[in-house]
């Protein structure tokens, strides 16, 4: 991955149309919506204007190569990780959280450095990157023993291991398929696909939604939504089949279950944080969306299934 | 099992804006971490860039809370005095900003918050609140205060007069306040330029004072703003020229 290969790369190229014309025909529609059938749009209009500014950004790390594409998960994966401390109050201990942002910026050098002895092909340490959380864990566990404190720490400990493996580690493996050797393909679908899932689920849950998916969890999702969002994620890979060459029906079948189920259960793992610690969003940071942690939520789930599944059938790197 | 209890951070579901105008702050590691970084990048490029030197180093190195009272001719000041410090009181040092200036747009307010530590000073507004505040501030101990009491930025580099509200802070309470002296920070980097130039700056530390023994009564408050404005101005004279 490099500016140079991205403005070669037919399937890089592709998408930058594919969210152009996804952009403008969402715009399109709001825009009949409001002005014409004039709706009470309300709130949607910030989600999409967010939607314009996040979707160059994306891209634009995408396009300028493997390292930035790396450290923007990272840097993603460490502010995701401090709003989880920021509403569970973990932010007070600076020992917990200072742990587990070094644990976070560890994966990020699993995804950057090579084998040490050059055992394996390609860049990225696999190997080391899927043992980061023994290690991460080990430390965190090591923190009371440290500092010779045992009340409220098994508390601090399960904060601290939650936000390490799930937001740091799990969300850590969308910037390992950078490694990829078809890193255009994965990466750009499974963000594209993930965001449309979302997008979907919340238009069928608007337009049809009656009886609710978890109704003490998050009484606005519907089954409706959520079967919705699933029949498009199934379709799409066929769609962007270009996307995988390598990938046969099985595969195709595979990827839509990921992020067609994958997805809901990301919004609502986050969801259950949420309601269990009594707060709406995990922060404001982008209007129309919450924090960095209600948009990447989805993905935290779906980029690991992702890579495992691609990486058992097809040589990853 | 027994319910765990979370503590959120108050300002959750604050805009990024609003965040930031928050004081007294609550940072975390990261903010922590990054305001060293910063902090280290540009004691480098003051000592490379500008030369810079100090002189009456020793004066700072104090677990009490204490006041830096300055010439105001640019903002360099403000990276030079924070400078003086040590890393670690960096994070409890606390410059009074004009709320007017740097805290009105988001860039502006995210250097101001995270980088500088800067206590929102509205000095057009609500001068006897924010004098509050620092005065709380000063209660607990380790507070390092920076203060500019000429209000603003020197337009011709030459020392202004001292407000009084620095005099109405510091009547009657026993808290060291240490003239300082910047010298070359008003050729390097004047009010309306908009990068700085490589000139040399000085950064003179006077002795200690303290106002305990003044009541805050009438009078007072210009009295000590006139004498402070007199030590700074005879730090200058005295390094004049070196």
């Amino acid at each position: 991955m490099s500016p140079h290969h991205a403005l070669h790369d037919p399937i890089f190229l592709a998408y930058v149309r594919i969210i152009f014309v996804a952009l403008a025909g969402g715009g399109i529609v709001l825009g009949i919506l409001h002005w014409g059938l004039k709706k009470e749009l309300g709130a949607i209009w910030s989600t999409y204007w967010s939607w314009l500014v996040l979707a160059p950004i994306g891209m634009a790390v995408i396009f300028a190569g493997r390292v930035p594409t790396i450290i923007g998960v990272t840097l993603l994966a460490a502010f995701g990780f401090k709003e989880f401390a920021r509403a569970s109050g973990l932010y007070r201990d600076w020992w917990m959280t200072g742990t587990v942002y070094a644990g976070i910026a560890t994966v990020g050098a699993a995804s950057l450095m090579p084998h040490p002895r050059g055992e394996e092909p390609g860049t990225g340490w696999y190997a080391f990157f899927v043992a980061v959380p023994v290690f991460a864990i080990a430390l965190i566990l090591l923190v009371p023993i440290l500092r010779n404190r045992a009340r409220g720490e098994l508390q601090r400990m399960s904060l601290g291991i939650v936000g390490f493996v799930y937001i740091g580690w799990m969300f850590g493996h969308l910037g390992f398929l950078a490694n990829a050797m078809n890193a255009y393909g994965y990466l750009l679908y499974v963000i594209f696909a993930t965001e449309l899932n979302d997008v979907a689920a919340f238009t069928f849950g608007r337009l049809f939604g009656r009886h609710p998916l978890r109704s003490e969890i998050s009484p606005k999702k519907t089954w409706e939504g959520a079967l919705g969002a699933l029949a498009v994620s199934m379709v799409l890979p066929w769609l962007l089949r270009f996307s995988f060459p390598e990938f046969g029906p099985w595969q195709l079948i595979l990827t839509g279950l990921i992020i067609g189920i994958g997805g809901q259960l990301g919004d609502l793992s986050i969801s259950v944080i949420k309601r269990d610690i009594g707060t709406k969003d995990m922060g404001a940071l982008i209007p129309g969306h919450g924090g960095i942690l209600d948009r990447i939520d989805s993905l935290i789930y779906v980029a690991p299934l992702f890579l495992h599944m691609a990486g058992y059938y097809h040589e990853l790197r | 099992m027994k319910k765990w209890q979370y503590e959120p951070a108050q300002d959750l579901d604050q805009r990024l804006i609003e965040r930031l105008r928050n004081f007294p702050r609550e940072p975390d590691m990261l903010i922590y971490g990054l305001r060293s970084l910063v902090a280290l990048i540009i004691r480098g490029l003051l000592r490379t860039y500008c030369r810079f030197e100090i002189i009456g180093n020793e004066h700072v190195r104090s677990n009490r809370s204490f006041v830096l009272v300055a010439n105001h001719s640019s903002h360099l000041d403000t990276v030079c005095l924070l400078a003086a410090l040590r890393l670690r009181q960096l994070h409890r040092a606390f410059p009074a900003a004009a709320a007017d200036y740097f805290f009105k747009s988001v860039p502006r307010t995210w250097i101001a918050t995270v980088v500088v530590n800067a206590l929102p000073f509205a000095r057009q507004t609500h001068v006897r609140q924010s004098l509050a505040i620092c005065g709380e501030l000063l209660a607990n101990a380790g507070n390092v205060l920076i203060i500019f009491p000429e209000g603003t930025r020197s337009a011709n580099g030459e020392l202004q007069e001292f407000k009084s509200g620095i005099g109405a802070l510091l009547a009657g309470r026993d808290i060291p306040v240490l003239p300082c002296f910047l010298d070359g920070a008003w050729r390097a980097w004047p009010k309306g330029k908009r990068l700085p130039r490589p000139r040399k700056v000085r950064l003179i530390i006077g002795a200690p004072r303290n106002y305990a023994a003044m009541p805050p009564e009438k009078g007072a408050s210009s009295a000590i703003a006139a004498d402070l404005r007199d030590a700074v101005k005879q730090l200058a004279e005295q390094h004049a020229g070196r």
